[in-house]
């Protein structure tokens, strides 16, 4: 290839890194110039307050909880999606009536837009009239008012999360299992090898890349989540189920601070990079470890 | 043959514009309201109306509880709908981003309620107020006939509660309150601080409350009665976790005596079921203070003063200003017309607005007397006392700083 040539494919590129840099790195830096000011938000005036963004991080009363809660977010949903995806996965790929059907039916929810989903499971889990009073109702039980305790609130948003995305894990895993050679198999089966140690020494090593895939994109997703607890729960942070991601909206959007706002944009996007990055170094090295 | 692939595709391209040349001839005004339930619906019907009538396209859009937010974004992009409502915020907020309407054929048509609340300290108006919230607590009838109270013998708070426990006894919840919407709490703290800051004239916060040096632990008593009702069980026990929706049909079907909403509620209720349904003026906190109602905008739409098409969205305000139009639009939202001369179907509350005449009104407290961006920290602390992570001591403390920071004294 010529010099003349590569220059002129790297010409290709640039489309590709003039969307970037306006809709990513522009606005990186933009919200990095915003989080020392104390724009509002909407009007045109504003100042800049120095540090006085990143010190209220501090003593904010809601970052620890909204920082947890994210964490429990990213990782319980990862955990949860993986592990089920994987049981779901292995299930799928074996051979029986219906199987098309049902598979089309784990991964369905995957379809709908996240809102709506929290906007149906809203319908379930409220107090007066949702669908899982009812059956305790009908079951002589009392009713609950589900979305009322933080902790349950959060666990209920992990679950519900679970549920539209575990056909997603389970189609990467299917593509995973479905690229194992048969000659791997074929030769455990004739040396002997059970079901458990088939998956633990067959199955599992040659699933990781995979795996990571299906971690990273569960891990970004869990950490970054906010539409079903947009629908599920009130902006405000003082019902305990906030993440990062609909607290600096509210911050934004319902108080005015866009500075402020700016600031937990900042943190999500340095949490979040740090994260995936380790957990990519973790599974890279694992994957080299196994193969 | 490449020739012919050529004009084929051309062609192909040019008939997919062609669609677009041909229907486009007219302009599409962008139009976005807040509304939500039956005159949501209506506002879609005068839009439709409104284009068959001139060939104006309108792109209706009510993004509901996200109207606010998205607004906000809007502003910061500049980048407005040509036709906007202005939720309460006519002056205050948008009308930098409004065009003046003092210039159009109707302005001098306008209520006298409502033009000291729309009007700038210039003399500058920058909406059409289609009608006018007059509002405030809306009752359910029967049920206060059946715990036999009459509704003018609540005077003070201290006669509400009383009530309220009467209520409670007959087996009716007292208060409902709908969290998950958050609006609902923040419109509770709205429409009683007043009582406790405002109305009074013997003693009133008026003046501190604006230049900034307002004693926040006054604050507490209103968190505390809040807090007390809760403890009492004069809420709803999903009181931080319902809707709105779920507000309106527990009080069609009749299971509720007070809701803080406007009438507009009672519109939405009578949808669930046929309560009999009334409004009564909101109470005093001190002994000597008579109770109020609550003024302000409901239906107020501008025109954006970037708006590419000006006369157009001017053609489509005077539509709503038309006194037929007007009309349907004040009776869906249950409402008083904005104008002196056009009459609404008022419903099930035309006999109070006889009745509360002569009763004193005031603005929407956060309107006033709080700096912009406030009404959330209403809401935020109501959730705060509701699921009990906020004392009366925090809320103070969180209601002292936001204030302080939004008027730039810290």
């Amino acid at each position: 290839m010529t010099q003349r040539t590569r220059a002129i494919m790297n010409l290709f590129y640039l489309p590709a890194l003039l969307l970037f840099a306006v809709f990513v790195v522009y606005p990186f830096f933009e919200g990095i110039r915003i989080s020392f000011t104390n724009w509002n938000g909407y009007l045109p005036n504003y100042r800049y307050v120095g540090f006085a963004n990143y010190r209220r991080l501090l003593t904010d009363p809601y970052f620890s909880s909204v920082f947890w809660n994210t964490i429990l977010y990213g990782f319980g949903c990862t955990l949860l999606q993986n592990v089920l995806g994987m049981g779901l996965a292995l299930f799928m790929d074996t051979k029986f009536r219906g199987r098309g059907v049902l598979r089309a039916v784990v991964y369905l929810p995957a379809m709908i837009a996240p809102l709506i989903m929290g906007y149906v499971m809203f319908f379930v889990f409220q107090f007066s009239g949702g669908a899982l009073n009812d059956i305790m109702l009908l079951f002589g039980g009392e009713r609950v008012d589900w979305l009322a305790v933080p902790g349950r609130t959060v666990t209920i948003i992990v679950i519900v999360n679970t549920l539209q995305y575990v056909g997603v894990a389970m189609v990467i895993f299917l593509a995973g299992l479905q690229n194992i050679p048969a000659m791997y198999t074929e030769a455990a089966h004739i040396d002997g090898v059970g079901s458990w140690g088939m998956f633990r020494y067959i199955t599992f090593p040659l699933l990781m890349p995979a795996i990571t895939s299906s971690v990273i994109l569960n891990l970004i997703g869990g950490l970054k989540l906010f539409d079903i607890i947009r629908a599920l729960t009130p902006p405000s942070p003082s019902t305990g189920a906030a993440s990062l991601s609909t607290y600096l909206t509210y911050q934004y959007a319902n108080v005015e601070r866009a500075g402020y706002s700016a600031v937990l944009g900042i943190v999500t996007f340095v949490f979040i990079l740090i994260v995936s990055n380790l957990t990519m170094w973790f599974f890279d090295r694992r994957e080299a470890q196994m193969l | 043959m490449k020739r012919l692939l050529s004009i084929g595709l051309i062609l192909a391209l040019a008939l997919t514009a062609l669609p677009a040349i041909t229907l486009g001839d007219g302009v599409t005004l962008n139009v976005w309201t807040n509304m939500t339930g039956v005159v949501n619906e209506t506002f879609a019907e005068v839009c439709r109306e409104f284009t068959a009538e001139t060939g104006i396209n309108i792109d209706y859009a009510a993004p509901a509880n996200d109207y606010e937010a998205l607004m906000k974004t809007k502003m910061a992009t500049e980048d407005l709908p040509d036709v906007f409502s202005t939720h309460g915020w006519s002056v205050i907020r948008y009308s930098s981003f409004l065009r003046p309407l003092n210039d159009q054929l109707w302005f001098g048509d306008i209520s006298e309620v409502i033009i000291p609340l729309i009007t700038d300290d210039d003399g500058n108006i920058f909406v059409l107020p289609v009608d006018i919230d007059i509002a405030g607590i809306v009752y359910n009838r029967d049920i206060l006939a059946e715990v036999g109270v009459d509704v003018d013998d609540i005077v003070t708070w201290t006669d509400f509660a009383a009530v309220c426990e009467l209520v409670k006894e007959a087996g009716y919840i007292p208060v409902y309150l709908g969290g998950k919407d958050d609006w609902t709490i923040g419109q509770f703290f709205d429409w009683v601080a007043p009582s406790f800051f405002v109305t009074n004239e013997a003693e009133n916060d008026r003046d501190a409350l604006i230049d900034g040096t307002f004693d926040w632990n006054k604050w507490g008593a209103l968190a505390d009665m809040f807090a007390d009702w809760n403890q009492r069980g004069f809420l709803n026990v999903d009181a931080a976790t319902s809707d709105y929706a779920t507000c309106t049909t527990e009080l069609g079907l009749g299971n509720v005596a007070f809701e803080f909403f406007g009438n507009y509620a009672i519109v939405d209720a009578n949808k669930a079921g046929p309560a009999n349904l009334g409004m009564m003026p909101i109470p005093a906190y001190f002994e000597g203070d008579t109770p109020t109602l609550i003024a302000g905008e409901r239906l107020a739409m501008g025109v954006w003063k970037d708006s590419k098409h000006p006369e157009e969205a001017l053609q489509f305000i005077n539509f709503l200003a038309r006194p037929e139009i007007m009309s349907k639009l004040a009776s869906a939202n249950g409402a008083l017309a904005g104008f002196e001369s056009v009459e609404s179907d008022t419903g099930a509350v035309a006999g109070d607005f006889e009745k509360y005449a002569d009763v004193r009104t005031f603005p929407y407290f956060d309107r006033i007397y709080l700096p912009n961006g406030m009404w959330n920290d209403l809401c935020a602390t109501g959730l705060g006392i509701l699921n009990g992570s906020m004392s009366t001591e925090a809320i103070v403390d969180y209601m002292r700083e936001s204030y302080l920071e939004k008027m730039d004294l810290l």
